[in-house]
């Protein structure tokens, strides 16, 4: 195999892996605040995609705006099953909350279903067909724009994390949820910005990637490519989830070209049995101490 | 309430002579999945392992009875399903035995990754499973019985069904079910209590495994046809709909709630797309205002109704 076959499969596996890694950060957003997994993230992604498609067919909105209504959408969706559902399970263990969640990802996906049917629809791309040449080698523009632009929302995601007041109480909230109230933070406000930011970055992920898998009601399992992502870089650390997200991608483009053809589909959950029985904590991740 | 489970009791032995044909072979497949809703609560409602894999392991024990049966037809029914039931259970153990490791939302999505493992497996080992093909199932044969029709793979079911819910009432009350229990309230109280944690939660995957397996013994005689489609995740998510409507850890909870979705599933035939928003929903109206599931909301209605005329009210363990 040449090279630059081989960078060619490394650029779309690596723009595959941002996905992944914006999955597994939505995930770790909800996670790290209300330490619960909400299993309907790769759902929520799916319908507020369908949404960006239906402003942008119906209503005639440029994609950029669609993409705004599609955040706003997620971001309401968030907010109305947080409030609704998540919080009156007051004392919830993440045993409830992930079967609450499942409840929603079922809702939701026979939904969109109902609303959108079954059927794949391509999705308009930000990013020009043709493929660019480096000197040698030809990489899709698509792949890269995914990539740049989901390094730039990482990044986002670290500064608001890092020097912003909602992102410092986030982060207090992670560490000691009791400390944080004692130090005035309102926690039920951390989680309900917490399921609201994931379910956006989840928006623009879905956004970014339904021209290239089409957009259908089956999008909603990359929720599983995410969690795997999440669990690979040691789950609940974002830098892990962008590893993972990225290890991830490459390895599942990577894999048909050594093994079985039929064996890609089973990459992630091959990896994630394989990384929770050797290294349940990941490879940027810590040993979670409990005590009594 | 003897007189009740005798009624039922005769219910259930007159069934094929009352009921169309048709809800001859629904009652067969309620009795199926009443099985792996109780291997499922004994690992989930028990022992608190959530699995999302249970569509997998009931694969396991399909294909499994189905090969016994096609590569030697002269093997009774019974050794059949005994086969499907231990070889799952070693793979639940095989399984079971590095999840250890894991706990809560972990171990919800390993199994779900086995999951959808085994449907690839299936579908890739082509020369035993015939893959995407799918595998006709002979009938079962008991010696110069065979299972051919409606009713008599019904009594099949019935009575394979009645060996195995006695089984896990007997041993939920036993000193393992009380374990089991034990590590559910509290793993680290369990452990300090002198409950080997470790053996008792392998100990409930090999038996929820061997009870999955079983089931899935049956369902591929009662359905006579396999295919990996039928394993998705989908089905994983029905059977822990399931035990959550039914009520964790209760054994007559998984039966009522692997008779209402069975129903239910076959009545919305038609609405395919509707059928998985009715149970989304039914799951989050069962964990916000019915925690108990069905046999939790019959106790709480059975205190009501005896309290002003029974003096105290009977605070019963949820563990019947």
């Amino acid at each position: 195999m040449t090279t630059a076959a081989l960078i060619h499969v490394l650029v779309s596996g690596l723009a595959t892996g941002s996905i992944y890694a914006l999955m597994a950060l939505s995930l770790v957003i909800v996670y790290n605040a209300t330490r619960t997994l909400n299993f309907a993230q790769g759902e929520m992604l799916m319908v507020s995609t369908f949404v960006a498609w239906s402003s942008q067919r119906l209503l005639g909105l440029p994609l950029l705006a669609a993409l705004l209504v599609a955040m706003v959408a997620a971001a309401l969706l968030a907010l109305v099953f947080e409030r609704l559902v998540i919080r009156r399970a007051i004392g919830a263990t993440h045993w409830d909350v992930l079967i609450l969640t499942l409840g929603l990802s079922l809702i939701l996906r026979a939904g969109a279903g109902i609303v959108w049917s079954h059927d794949e629809f391509p999705f308009p791309s930000f990013f020009a067909d043709r493929p660019i040449a480096l000197g040698p080698l030809r990489v899709a523009p698509a792949s890269l724009g995914i990539i740049g632009a989901s390094l730039v929302l990482m990044l986002a995601l670290a500064v608001l994390f890092r020097w912003t007041r909602l992102g410092r109480a986030m982060r207090a909230v992670a560490q000691n949820q009791r400390a944080a109230r004692l130090m005035g933070i309102s926690v039920e406000r951390v989680y309900a910005s917490a399921w609201v930011l994931a379910a956006v970055v989840g928006a623009i992920a879905g956004v970014l990637v339904a021209p290239v898998i089409f957009l259908s009601s089956r999008m909603g399992l990359v929720v599983i490519n995410g969690f795997t992502a999440a669990v690979l870089g040691g789950f609940g650390s974002m830098p892990g989830a962008v590893v993972g997200g990225m290890v991830l991608g490459v390895l599942e483009n990577l894999a048909p070209l050594y093994l079985p053809s039929g064996i890609r589909y089973s990459v992630p959950f091959l990896v994630l049995i394989a990384m929770l029985l050797v290294r349940p904590a990941g490879l940027l991740g810590r040993v979670e101490r409990r005590k009594v | 309430m003897r007189g009740a489970l005798a009624a039922l009791a005769l219910i259930l032995v007159a069934w094929p002579w009352v009921a169309p044909r048709y809800f001859v072979f629904l009652a067969s497949l309620v009795l199926v999945n009443a099985v792996v809703a109780i291997g499922l609560n004994l690992l989930s409602g028990y022992t608190n392992q959530l699995s999302f894999g249970h569509a997998g392991f009931l694969a396991i024990g399909a294909y499994t009875a189905a090969l016994v049966t096609i590569h030697a037809p002269r093997v009774p029914v019974i050794v059949t399903l005994a086969v499907a039931g231990i070889v799952t259970a070693i793979v639940g153990l095989a399984f079971g035995v590095p999840c250890l490791r894991l706990s809560g939302l972990y171990l919800a999505m390993a199994t779900l990754a086995f999951g959808f493992v085994i449907v690839e497996a299936i579908l890739n080992l082509d020369a035993l499973t015939r893959g995407a093909d799918g595998l006709p199932v002979p009938v079962a044969r008991l010696g110069a019985w065979a299972f051919g029709g409606d009713a008599a793979r019904y009594y099949l079911a019935l009575v394979v069904t009645g060996l195995l819910v006695a089984g896990a009432l007997n041993l939920t009350r036993s000193r393992i079910g009380r374990a089991f229990l034990a590590i559910r309230e509290s793993e680290i109280a369990a452990q300090a209590s002198g409950v080997p944690v470790a053996r008792y939660k392998t100990l409930a995957f090999g038996v929820s495994a061997f009870y999955t397996g079983v089931a899935g013994g049956l369902f591929a005689f009662l359905v006579g046809f396999l295919s990996p489609d039928a394993f998705d995740v989908f089905l994983s998510v029905d059977f822990v709909v399931m035990i959550i409507l039914g009520g964790l850890g209760s054994v007559p909870g998984s039966i009522a709630g692997a008779a209402v979705v069975t129903v239910l599933n076959d009545g919305l035939a038609a609405f395919q797309n509707y059928r998985p928003l009715i149970f989304g929903v039914i799951l989050i109206a069962c964990m916000l205002f019915m925690p108990g599931g069905i046999v939790g909301a019959a106790r709480a209605l059975a205190r009501r109704l005896s309290a002003p005329s029974g003096g105290r009210p009977c605070a019963s363990s949820s563990a019947a």
